[in-house]
Formats: structure tokens, sequence, C-alpha cells
């Protein structure tokens, strides 16, 4: 017993040291920055680096709890864009703001259901049931009701953008607030809810939580519905923020490995059953403050690139350093 | 060396495009000597769907439709790899002209010069390649990048009581817009020390990336005197960021673009500030124009390339601010 116990001790030992890695390549980082880079330790640009991070952290939370319960949701951003199209839409054609949110969330509910239907009842992988999706909702968006724009531009004075890219309290960006409320509720669909336990028991063995008679099926429906609402979420900050619903953050595709790479390096592994909130954190941290202080130190896109490439072969490397592969770790998708 | 070569023959292409211009416009009919009906022109953009080339295929339809020969265009939906494809698919097709919005002074290059070896016409619109070809038609780039230089040392330079700080938001380091942008307004700054680039990072076009470059950028220098976008649709973000920081009325935003109707609405929203309007719709008139005199025959003297600048329009904020400088589609 005693032995059983030390050895499922050990293997969390394991299985935090990534995330220990990160959270020390990112102190390291916050300590380099702020000793050679001017304007790096100060609260303003705290400020900035969390509203600079709102979007990728609420998309990460959706793409967490998928990616926990062993799917994976490639249409996340393309969802993202069609959220804020279609909410933009509406308020340019002056709907009230209450009554355009209702339509939008209807809408992106039932594009999370389109996805779980394809994934639970017609068993697709999600994988490529979420790809199709993807480029079914960025075909139909761009040609069929922006007969063929890429851009959608939002009026920085309609009221719904202010409310959204302004401050609920001095110092207290909305786009903040939305953040922390994507994490709680991320935190309490994953620990606090019956859904919780099954996507767990689902990432961790699915066809033992089938067996052993869980729901999953509607829990991959709660699963991928969360996704939907998280990624309209994203859509409405980065669009309120920037003044722009643009096309090309689909088709570019970086912000979509963005997402998967924040999760993946906080420590929730492809093959999922792990992982939390806190590893979000982690993960979008190193992400953010290496962009951050790249910015400011005024490295051009392409270094930046470099850089963030060099800083993940690295904490990748002392990973597989620190914890060589075994039995249990070496499988398809882990790190 | 291309900006010089196109002065020289710029006069040339003009006088042609006005008497074309006299020619169709004598006639609620077009007329020409040589007839162009059934001819093929194909149109490589980088993307549909912008103000900019949706402007421009509006006039070359207008102008096929007039002349009776036939436009396709290869809508490469800004996906360089697709627009490589699109543009070797369209040389096989043997079209007699082929317009062609460069993405990259590199890019298709190779491919300009195949078309032209293989006696295609090329005419580049706006963004040219390093590969010169029969004709281009476009916005005079280093003039823009010179005179909104220029402006800034005006506004943030010695005696303006201001930082002097500029932050630069190109499109892509490699576009042509960016490139010759870039060194025409440090050719400028250079001469000016007073003047500080304290950041030079392409957005990639996109509005919420120029936004996130502009609000990091603000923190480390609240006292910015401006912001140079090489786009106005990706300036338009950093402009929000600008706004958002509460600094409309310290930081000057400036742009360039095509000068539709949403630029207009931008600077009467305070989101830019000024804006070098190279006139998209002017433009689309030239290219078809262009287009026109191409499948005529025309050609530069001894081969060399035809060029035709596009005329500016500069909207400012305030007491000189006309929404008439605008166009509409």
């Amino acid at each position: 017993m005693a032995e059983r116990k030390s050895m499922a001790e050990a293997g969390r030992r394991k299985r935090n040291l990534l995330e220990i890695i990160v959270v020390a390549v990112t102190v390291a980082l916050i300590v380099i920055f702020s000793v050679v880079v001017d304007g790096f330790a100060t609260f303003g640009n705290f400020r900035v680096i969390l509203s600079n991070s709102a979007s990728l952290v609420i998309l990460s939370c959706g793409m967490a709890v998928v990616i926990i319960s062993r799917g994976l949701d490639l249409s996340l951003v393309a969802v993202m864009i069609a959220g804020a199209t279609t909410f933009t839409i509406f308020i340019n054609a002056d709907m009230p703001v209450a009554l355009a949110l209702l339509l939008t969330v209807g809408a992106m509910v039932m594009i999370g259901l389109a996805n779980a239907w394809l994934i639970a009842y017609v068993e697709i992988p999600a994988m490529l049931a979420t790809l199709a999706s993807a480029m079914l909702v960025v075909g139909l968006f761009r040609f069929a009701i922006l007969q063929g724009e890429f851009l959608l531009l939002l009026s920085k004075t309609n009221p719904a953008v202010i409310a959204l890219s302004g401050d609920l309290l001095p110092g207290v960006s909305v786009s903040a607030v939305v953040m922390v409320a994507a994490l709680l509720v991320t935190w309490f669909l994953l620990r606090g809810s019956a859904a919780g336990r099954t996507i767990y028991a689902m990432g961790d063995n699915f066809q033992a939580a089938r067996l052993t008679g869980l729901p999953v099926r509607t829990t991959t429906i709660t699963v991928y519905v969360f996704a939907a609402l998280a990624a309209l979420c994203a859509g409405l900050v980065m669009s309120a923020a920037s003044g722009a619903v643009d096309f090309r953050t689909v088709t570019n595709g970086t912000l979509l490995f963005e997402v998967i790479l924040v999760v993946v390096l906080g420590g929730i592994p492809l093959r999922g059953g792990r992982g939390g909130v806190l590893n979000i954190i982690i993960g979008v941290a190193l992400i953010a403050v290496l962009r951050n202080g790249m910015t400011l130190m005024n490295f051009t896109a392409q270094m930046q690139d470099v850089l963030k490439g060099l800083v993940l072969i690295v904490a990748i490397v002392a990973d597989n350093y620190f914890n060589p592969r075994d039995t249990e770790t070496d499988t398809v998708g882990d790190l | 060396m291309l900006s010089s070569l196109g002065i020289k023959i710029r006069g040339a292409a003009s006088s042609a495009i006005v008497g074309a211009c006299v020619l169709l416009g004598g006639s609620g009919h077009a007329s020409a000597d040589v007839d162009i009906s059934g001819k093929k022109v194909i149109f490589v953009p980088i993307a549909m769907g912008i103000s900019l080339t949706e402007g421009w295929a509006r006039r070359m339809r207008e102008h096929a439709d007039i002349h009776g020969y036939t436009l396709d265009i290869r809508d490469a939906a800004f996906n360089t790899g697709a627009m490589s494809e699109l543009l070797a698919k369209a040389i096989t097709e043997k079209p007699d002209v082929l317009v062609v919005h460069n993405p990259t002074v590199q890019l298709l290059a190779r491919q300009i010069k195949q078309a032209e070896s293989e006696g295609i016409k090329v005419l580049q619109v706006n963004l040219q390649s390093n590969q010169a070809s029969s004709a281009f038609v476009g916005a005079n780039w280093e003039r823009i990048g010179r005179e909104i230089a220029e402006d800034i040392v005006k506004e943030c330079g010695e005696g303006s009581g201001k930082s002097g700080k500029v932050s630069i938001i190109p499109g892509q380091l490699t576009a042509a817009d960016s490139v010759i942008m870039n060194e025409a307004a440090f050719k400028v700054f250079e001469a000016h020390p007073e003047i500080e680039v304290v950041s030079n990072q392409a957005s990639d076009w996109e509005p919420e990336k120029a936004r996130q470059i502009t609000a990091t950028v603000l923190q480390q220098h609240p006292d910015l005197c401006a912001v140079f976008g090489h786009w106005d649709v990706h300036t338009m973000g950093a402009g929000n960021a600008v706004k958002d920081a509460g600094l409309a009325d310290d930081v000057l935003v400036y742009a360039t673009g095509g000068g539709d109707d949403v630029a207009c609405k931008a600077v009467e929203d305070k989101v830019l500030d000024r804006v070098w309007s190279y006139d998209a719709d002017g433009q689309g008139r030239d290219v078809g124009t262009m287009v026109d005199l191409l499948l005529q025959g025309a050609s530069g003297a001894d081969g060399a390339m035809m060029e035709v600048e596009s005329p500016m329009k500069i909207i400012k904020a305030g007491d000189s601010y006309d929404p008439d400088l605008c166009w509409k589609m």
C-alpha cells in the first residue's frame, strides 16, 4: 500500500515537472526583462499584458476543457470570429444589445451542438469533425453572410463596443474581468460539477467511462457547447478592443496553434484526463510575458518567432531531460 | 531606380491614358481603332473582400464590359502559397494581360518574368515586384513615406515641444509598400536626430496585432508623439489602442490607404488623424484604362515599364476635413 502511494506521488511529481519548468522559465524571463527592458516591470505594463492575453486565456479555457475530455476543437478560432461577426452585424443594424447577444449565443450554441453531435453520436473523430465545421463556418460566414468581405469594422462609438473595451472599475478593464470569469467558470465546470468528473473520466479512459455508464454523450455536448461559448466571449473581447472582426485570424492559423501550445505547454497532455485552470494560467503566462518583452525590445516579428521557438524548445528539452519517457508517459500526443 | 524610370515615362503614359479617356468619353459607347473584344484578362489580387481590391475590380469590370474583353478574378484570399499556384495556372491559360497585386517584392518575381517571356503582358497594381514588367499602376510609396515622415518631423520634431518618439507599424517588412515607405521615412528621420523611432514592428496587416503592439509601446513610451501605420485597416487597431489609452489628443495616428468611406469614418471617430489616400476608386479606373491600352498594343519606350502614379488625397482631421475626399463602394 505504502509502495503504491509512493509510486503515485512519483507519478504526480513527474507530471508536474513540465509545469515547474515552464514556471521557472517564465520567472527567469520576468527577471531578465525587468532588468534589461525599460518599462517592463510597471503596473501599467502588467495591465497591458492582461488585456493583450484576455482573448488567448478565454480561448484556452475552451480548448483545455475539450482536450481534458480527450477531444480537440479545431473550429475554436472560426467560431470565435463567427460569433464576433454575428454580434457585430446585429449591433451595426441597431438591434438592442441584449437581444443581439442572446441571438449570438443561440447561434454559437448551435455550432457547439453540431460539433458535439458529429463527435458523440455520428462518432467522427473530434479532429476531423471540428476541422470540417471550421471550414464550413468560415465559408458560410465569409461568402453567404459577409458576401466575400474579409473584414468587418466596429464603430468605437457603439455603446456595446464601449462597454466591452472599457473599464468596469478604475484600473480594471472589462476584458480582464471576462477573462477571470472564464477561468472561474472553467474551474467550476471541471472541479465543481458532475460533468467535470465525467470529463476527467473520459480523458483518462474513454471506453471505461462509457462502460461504467457515465453520460459520455451528454458530457461531450456540454464540452463543445462550453468551448463555443468561450470562443464567442474571446471574439467579443478581441473585436471590441481592435474595432474589427478579421477573418484572417482564422485563415492565418497562428492563433489556433498558439491556443493548443498554451494548453499543452501549461501541462495538459493532448491525450486528456489531466490538468486544470492553473495549467492554463501557466501556459499563457509564458507566452504573454515573452511576447510583451520582445515587443518592448522592438524585436521584429521574425525575430520574435525565432526566440519564441527557442524558448519553447528549451522548455521541452528540459522536460525530456528531467522527465524521461516511460511506458506511462510514452503516449501519442504526449510531450 | 524604378521611381526615376517611372518619372521619365510617366508623362507619356499619362498622355496616352488621357487620350484614351477622351476617346471613351467622346461617345456613350466604347470605341478603339484596335478591336480588343474577346481578349482575355486575368486579375490575381492578394485577396478580394477588401475595399481596395473590390474597388479596383468594379472599375476593371466596367472597362471589360465596355470593350467586350473578359476579366477573370482569381482570389488568393491572403494565401501567398495559393497565389503562386493561381498565377502559375493563369500563365498556362495564356491571357492577353495578367494583372498582379504583389504581396512582397520577391514572391512573384520569377513568375512575372516567365509570363513576360511568354508574351503575356503583366500589369502590376499598387505593390511592385523587384521584377519589372509591361506596366505599373499605383501609389508612389516613396512619396507617401517621405511626406508622412516630413509631416511627423513638423509635428513632433524640433520646436514642437513633443518627445519626437515615433512608432512605425508596417504590414509586412518585405511587402513592397512597407519596404519603400520605411526607406523613405528613415531617410527623412536621419536628418532629424530629435526623431526617435521607438518601435518598428510588422502587424501582418491585422488590426488586433497592431492594437497589441501599440498598447505595449504606449506603456513604455506614454509620451509617444506619432504612430505611422502602413495601411489604414490595420492602423485602426493601433488608433483604437491610442484612443483606449486616453491619448487621442496627444498621439497623432498616420496611415495610408485606398481612401474609402471607412477611412473618413475613422478620421471622424478620431481613430485615425491623417490618411494619405491613393484613391482606390481612381486607381481602378487607371488600371482599367491601362489594361485597355495594353490590349491595344501599347508599350513603353524601348520596352521600359509604363508607369502611372496615383494622385494623392490627404485626409486630415480638423478644419480642413472634407468627407468628399473618400469614395464609397
